[in-house]
């Protein structure tokens, strides 16, 4: 026996010299090879756009996702792409079926929705925890029709009035328009006198900002693409006075640039001191606070306008995930976004008040942190955003924002309507008539 | 030897071949199929629906006016090219101190990216910073509260797209122009010369008539660039002030990419196509016709 082992190697001594040698050489090729001993990780790949807040990306990129991927044993990958690339990097890669495991839109996908899993699962692991989200993300990422949830939405971003205080003091209205009338009157007052002349700056134009502005009118007056129903109900009385109302505020207190705006053109104008009113994101504000702290002291907030019928605002961007359903690493995307909402706070914080949550309950004291900002002068002034919530709503309102009211958004049907209106090229009555019927030829398509 | 010249020119020219079919060939057969289908950019199955597309788009008033606007602004935009390129060429061909150089300065709008150069242009024409405003009112040509809205009124919007696509194609025909020009025999303009022929006589009744074999290959190549390119109008108006300098492109894009309904946006794009077609097909003849004189 032995003899027998003298000559050849015991098997509990292969196992040992075996086992240490393949110790060792998965040691060294994790030294030799770093990248290989890397590929053991997982991988989770995102698609974002560059956000209007720096301090977000930095909060995003630096601290959440390199901590998340420290916490769960995965390399985690942000791209950041420019807002006008989202919808044609989505639509490449679902026709390459390869991309991102999280891609994130900035309106809701409802197109894609044959592409993505049921989010079902994330809403609810959420839900649990932090109680229900708001009613305006449910219905910019739940189809009704198929139940499913074609996506998931983790914050969503205010549409609030931006005026120059110091003018519209002198005008009468020192805490700016309070409705759309209030700003025909007040906007008026300020192009007419010889000593101001500045104009207002709704936009006219085939571009993100006047899709908002001109649908918070139109559902201020009472219209709206679609009913309750999710029928088109363009072509009516109400949508009619908005489009007057419209022209009318164009004609008095407005000048032809609106029509050739991009999204950032309204940001200029009042930051440059030249308009009286812009309807926009705080991104408006911030910028001011960095680079115009002087101009910044006289742009202050309000609400929505209130119409006739009621104070309403579509959100200005409404951040909507998907996980395809190609992604390669599903597990890894649905876990990111709950964990994601577990880091709200943080994520309100980074984006300097920007993101407001879809689940409000992660934002405890959200009020008490509007009403104390210390960039902001006066410290409150972000308070009038503690409302938000009851006066955003999402793009389809009264019903869901679905695959047809995603193209009549992104085709600027409404807008268009509006811009013939205001410069004659159609009565209002014609104009409506038109976009109603293009809404109806767009709706027949989706059925 | 025989055998190896039988290979020799079918391999040199199949990189082109390959390079042709996958870049232009497949999107383009995927493209007419896509335009009789329901495609949708989230879509998982295809149906075939006939015409029903090309039906749609005609009953869809921004499509009309993207067709009209497209001839508009593929028309005027090469009508100013030939004369531009015309003057240009005949300039040029000229000797002059620093003839080079100013040859390289013509060649830059073509030379740089279009979009880069289609920036430049949105922030001279921008409603607030345009530096033709600024020079405008400094002048007192115009005033300081209503300055001319490049970009925001239907006619001058229209004018500055065609001309900032000018700006870029110039210098394309300037070039071609050129290389005919220089091809032209000396002897024949200095035959008319002795016969007592001025510049213009000259240039109308025997330059241009042997260049126009060459011209017809420059307004035809730009003609067919201008009707598929959607830069500058994207950049510059996206297709506004609303609609009125929408061109088929950027309607197809519009429609198909961000308004996700890929079936229509692929029968837009390809509306033109038969018209293009013929537009090639007479560009490749009279190339034929200038390589024979």
């Amino acid at each position: 026996m032995s003899k027998h082992s003298g000559g050849k190697i015991s098997r509990r001594k292969f196992v040992k010299l075996t086992g240490g040698a393949a110790v060792a050489a998965g040691m060294t090729s994790a030294f030799l090879f770093p990248a290989r001993a890397l590929a053991q990780q997982k991988t989770l790949k995102i698609v974002q756009w560059s956000h209007f807040v720096p301090g977000y990306d930095k909060w995003f990129d630096n601290v959440f996702t390199k901590e998340w991927g420290a916490k769960h044993n995965t390399n985690v990958i942000v791209d950041h792409i420019a807002i006008g690339e989202i919808n044609a990097r989505a639509a490449a890669e679902v026709a390459a079926q390869k991309g991102h495991d999280l891609f994130m839109f900035l309106a809701p996908p409802a197109a894609y929705e044959k592409q993505v899993i049921d989010h079902r699962e994330i809403v609810e692991h959420v839900k649990h925890k932090h109680g229900s989200p708001i009613e305006l993300a449910v219905r910019s990422t739940f189809n009704p029709k198929t139940k499913k949830f074609f996506a998931f939405s983790d914050s969503f971003v205010p549409d609030p009035g931006n005026y120059r205080q110091d003018l519209w003091s002198q005008v009468g209205f020192p805490n700016g328009p309070d409705t759309w009338h209030d700003l025909l009157v007040g906007a008026k007052r300020i192009k007419d006198d010889p000593k101001m002349g500045n104009p207002c700056g709704l936009g006219l134009s085939q571009e993100l900002d006047t899709n908002m502005a001109t649908r918070a009118c139109l559902w201020s007056f009472g219209g709206s693409e679609q009913d309750e129903h999710g029928n088109p109900s363009l072509n009516s009385k109400n949508t009619i006075e908005a489009v007057k109302f419209f022209r009318d505020l164009y004609k008095q207190t407005e000048t032809a640039e609106v029509f050739s705006w991009d999204p950032s053109s309204n940001n200029r104008g009042i930051l440059s001191g030249k308009l009286s009113f812009v309807q926009n994101a705080i991104s408006v504000t911030r910028s001011a606070e960095k680079d115009n702290p002087e101009m910044s002291k006289k742009i202050q907030l309000r609400p929505a306008l209130k119409g006739p019928v009621r104070r309403i605002a579509s959100e200005h961007v409404m951040s909507c995930y998907v996980v395809w359903n190609f992604a390669e690493n599903k597990d890894g995307a649905k876990q990111f976004l709950a964990d994601l909402i577990d880091e709200f706070g943080n994520a309100f914080k980074g984006s300097e008040f920007y993101n407001f949550p879809c689940f409000p309950k992660t934002v405890p004291n959200i009020k008490a942190q509007l009403a104390n900002d210390p960039k902001a002068v006066p410290t409150n002034k972000y308070s009038v955003l503690k409302d938000a919530m009851s006066w955003s709503t999402n793009v389809g309102f009264p019903y869901y924002a679905t695959a047809p009211i995603d193209e009549i958004f992104n085709t600027f049907v409404l807008p268009t309507m509006f811009a013939k209106a205001a410069r004659d090229e159609m009565t209002p009555e014609d104009a409506v008539k038109a976009a109603d019927t293009e809404v109806r030829r767009i709706f027949a398509k989706w059925k | 030897m025989i055998r190896r010249q039988r290979w020799l020119g079918p391999a040199m020219f199949m990189p082109a071949v390959i390079y042709i079919l996958a870049l232009v060939g497949v999107p383009f057969v995927m493209a007419f199929l896509y335009s009789v289908s329901d495609a949708k950019v989230g879509s998982v199955s295809y149906h075939f629906v006939g015409l029903q597309n090309f039906v749609s788009i005609l009953h869809n008033p921004a499509f009309l006016r993207a067709l009209q606007d497209s001839f508009v602004f593929t028309i005027t935009s090469q009508v100013l090219v030939l004369i531009g390129a015309n003057i240009l060429a005949l300039s040029l061909k000229e000797a002059f101190p620093g003839r080079r150089f100013f040859r390289f300065l013509i060649l830059l709008p073509w030379v740089a990216p279009v979009s880069i150069g289609s920036l430049g242009w949105k922030w001279i024409l921008d409603s607030l910073y345009s530096v033709i405003s600024w020079v405008l009112v400094r002048f007192h040509l115009v005033n300081q509260y209503d300055t001319p809205m490049w970009l925001g009124e239907p006619k001058l919007a229209m004018m500055s797209v065609i001309l900032v696509h000018t700006w870029h194609m110039l210098p394309f025909a300037t070039v071609i122009l050129l290389a005919g020009l220089t091809a032209i025999p000396k002897d024949i303009p200095e035959a008319a010369a002795v016969d007592g022929a001025g510049f213009f006589r000259t240039t109308f009744q025997i330059t241009i008539p042997m260049m126009l074999p060459i011209i017809n290959v420059a307004v035809l190549f730009g003609a067919i660039f201008t009707f598929t390119d959607m830069t500058v109008i994207y950049i510059l108006t996206r297709g506004g002030p609303y609609d009125t300098t929408q061109v088929i492109p950027t309607e197809a894009f519009f429609t198909g990419i961000l308004g996700s309904d890929l079936a229509e946006g692929a029968a837009i794009s390809i509306f033109l196509v038969p018209l293009l077609i013929i537009a090639a097909y007479i560009a490749l003849r009279s190339a034929h016709r200038a390589e024979v004189t």
